[in-house]
């Protein structure tokens, strides 16, 4: 296997577009990417596609074909891959497997949303009865997906004594991170009271603690160390990239389903911490290498509980360390300069392929106004349904 | 513990196969491997123990009983899969069961402000609402002891 570098990173703001089909946002992000890299269309060799389900693709996933027939028939080859909201990271990781293999001296990975309004809807086909928990959790229960980050946060209150002004200060600290970002859909500063006193949504979290859904798309350009140094830029490697499913007795209250085998010795969202670990381990690093993180922040729980879980703080360090600045931007473990999730809202498939671009540019001291002094590892964990996780690692 | 009010209405479950009411009170309808004896719910197809070989199960009747885990109190009113006749915010609990399992269910039959982790809870039938027939749907739902709960 050989290195894989990072030639060029792109990204379509995240908001609301109805009026813009998400093959148009596909394309900007992508355009975007390759005008980074300083290549060509032609010189694409591949396109790994996280593919969506709710809109593009030919009603078959076929995102990476719909592109290139639309801006480049090259003939290269398209590939699309699933993992739900972890897709983005699985085609990261995908398309530098296909440069590390030596198939391809130049790849491109690519996701693009358009977000449902209002509640995600289940898909077409899928038959109401005890065989799709997703039918189950609505109809028996009526489980919104708040409802299960709530239920993992009310717990983390009775476990370590976080209070409700912990919870609050995550999403505080998302916010603020994102106003220095032309990217991010909500870009204004809150407080603790704002948060506190906007609505509860599944207690204990209120509406400034939860994620929204949007549109938007980013892609990524990757390649050999031959084509990264003819290109000239700065060099950014993927030091190690991993996908991973969930385990069995994993405790995490994971949405869509109604029971869990809860073993405590199993690690917690292991899907994710499956991916993190194996992508440190094949960039020959630590936790304490790592420099940032850009990770899922679907509710301001995440925010505290994922470090803690990967290995990155210790269970329950998580509230000091944000109490005393050290999750921010100039702390010792900044947690999202982008903003998050809790500030652009989840474009689902797009998401992980966004964390790649934002570590790429705090790796080459390019993140404007939201800048983590110095770094120089980076690291990225994305969560999909169906228990999909993956990780990518940067190194400047 | 259900407790039919009005005995000419006819209940049917939410969905097939997912508990049933026996002459000891409500069940959920899970299974249980016969190799390395982990419990599922609902039904499985398999055991996903991947250090089980056996890889067979058998239908059982477990979850009278159990702890609270955690638990919510969901605000705004889901989509309309979720079918009620009396909207008002209401407890989600996370309930762990002897059998080695933690269940999502409607908690009912306390007070919200009643709720704390690790209190003890028992199955119920909870009605959902009346259907076009005239007959009470029902969910599975877990309550504080009738006895008072103490434990
Ligand atoms: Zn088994």
């Amino acid at each position: 296997m050989r290195p894989v570098y990072v030639l060029g990173v792109g990204a379509h703001p995240w908001g609301k577009f109805p009026d813009k089909p998400q093959l148009q946002l596909a394309i900007e992000a992508l355009t975007a990417a390759i005008a980074d890299a300083g290549v060509g269309w032609r010189d694409l060799e591949g396109l790994v596609a996280a593919s969506s389900r709710f809109e593009g693709g030919m009603g078959w996933g076929l995102h990476a074909n719909e592109v290139m027939q639309a801006v480049a028939e090259t003939g290269a080859p398209a590939i699309n891959v699933g993992g739900g909201c972890a897709a983005g990271g699985i085609a990261v990781h995908t398309a530098a497997s296909m440069v590390a293999s030596g198939e391809c001296e130049v790849i491109a990975a690519l996701g693009a949303e358009r977000m449902p309004k209002g509640f995600i809807p289940r898909p077409p086909g899928i038959p109401d009865d005890i065989t799709d928990t997703d039918f189950l959790r609505w109809v028996a229960v009526g489980a919104t997906n708040p409802a299960y980050w709530a239920l993992e946060a009310r717990r983390r209150m009775h476990d370590f004594g976080t209070t409700a002004e912990t919870f609050a200060m995550a999403s505080v600290l998302m916010h603020q991170n994102a106003v220095g970002n032309p990217l991010a859909r909500y870009r204004t500063a809150c407080t603790v009271d704002d948060v506190l006193r906007s609505p509860t949504v599944s207690d204990p979290l209120h509406l400034l603690e939860i994620c929204a859904v949007s549109d938007g798309a980013a892609a990524v350009v990757l390649g050999s160390e031959a084509q990264a140094r003819r290109l000239g830029g700065p060099l950014v490697q993927v030091a190690g990239s991993a996908i991973a499913t969930g385990q069995f007795g994993d405790p995490a209250v994971r949405i869509p389903t109604v029971s869990m085998n809860a073993d405590t010795s199993v690690q917690h969202t292991s899907e994710v911490g499956g991916a993190v670990s194996a992508a440190l381990a094949a960039a020959g690093m630590g936790t304490s290498d790592v420099d940032l993180l850009e990770m899922a922040d679907n509710s301001a729980w995440h925010v505290l509980a994922w470090p803690e879980q990967f290995g990155f703080l210790e269970p329950g360090q998580a509230d000091w360390m944000i109490e005393h600045g050290e999750l921010g931007i100039e702390g010792k473990l900044p947690i999202n300069p982008s903003g998050g999730f809790l500030s652009f809202g989840e474009a689902t498939t797009a998401q992980g392929v966004l964390q790649v671009c934002e570590l790429t540019w705090q790796l080459r001291q390019q993140a404007q106004g939201r800048q983590v002094p110095g770094a120089k590892v980076g690291l990225s964990a994305v969560l999909g349904l169906g228990a999909n996780g993956a990780s990518v690692v940067l190194k400047a | 513990m259900a407790v039919i009010e009005d005995p000419v209405t006819e209940q049917v479950p939410v969905a097939e196969d997912l508990f049933r009411v026996t002459a000891d009170g409500a069940a959920l309808v899970g299974t249980r491997c016969t190799g390395c004896g982990t419990h599922y719910f609902p039904k499985s197809l398999s055991c996903r123990n991947p250090r089980c070989e056996a890889k067979a199960v058998e239908q059982v009747d477990l979850g009278r009983s159990g702890r609270l885990y955690s638990y919510t109190v969901q605000a705004y009113r889901p989509p309309a899969l979720f079918r009620t006749d009396s909207w008002a915010p209401y407890a989600i609990g996370l309930v762990e069961l002897p059998e080695g399992l933690r269940v999502l269910a409607m908690l009912v039959g306390s007070e919200l402000s009643d709720l704390r982790i690790e209190m003890p809870l028992e199955l119920a039938v909870h009605v959902l609402y009346r259907d076009d027939q005239g007959r009470d749907v029902v969910t599975y739902a877990y309550a504080p002891p009738a006895g008072g709960g103490a434990s």
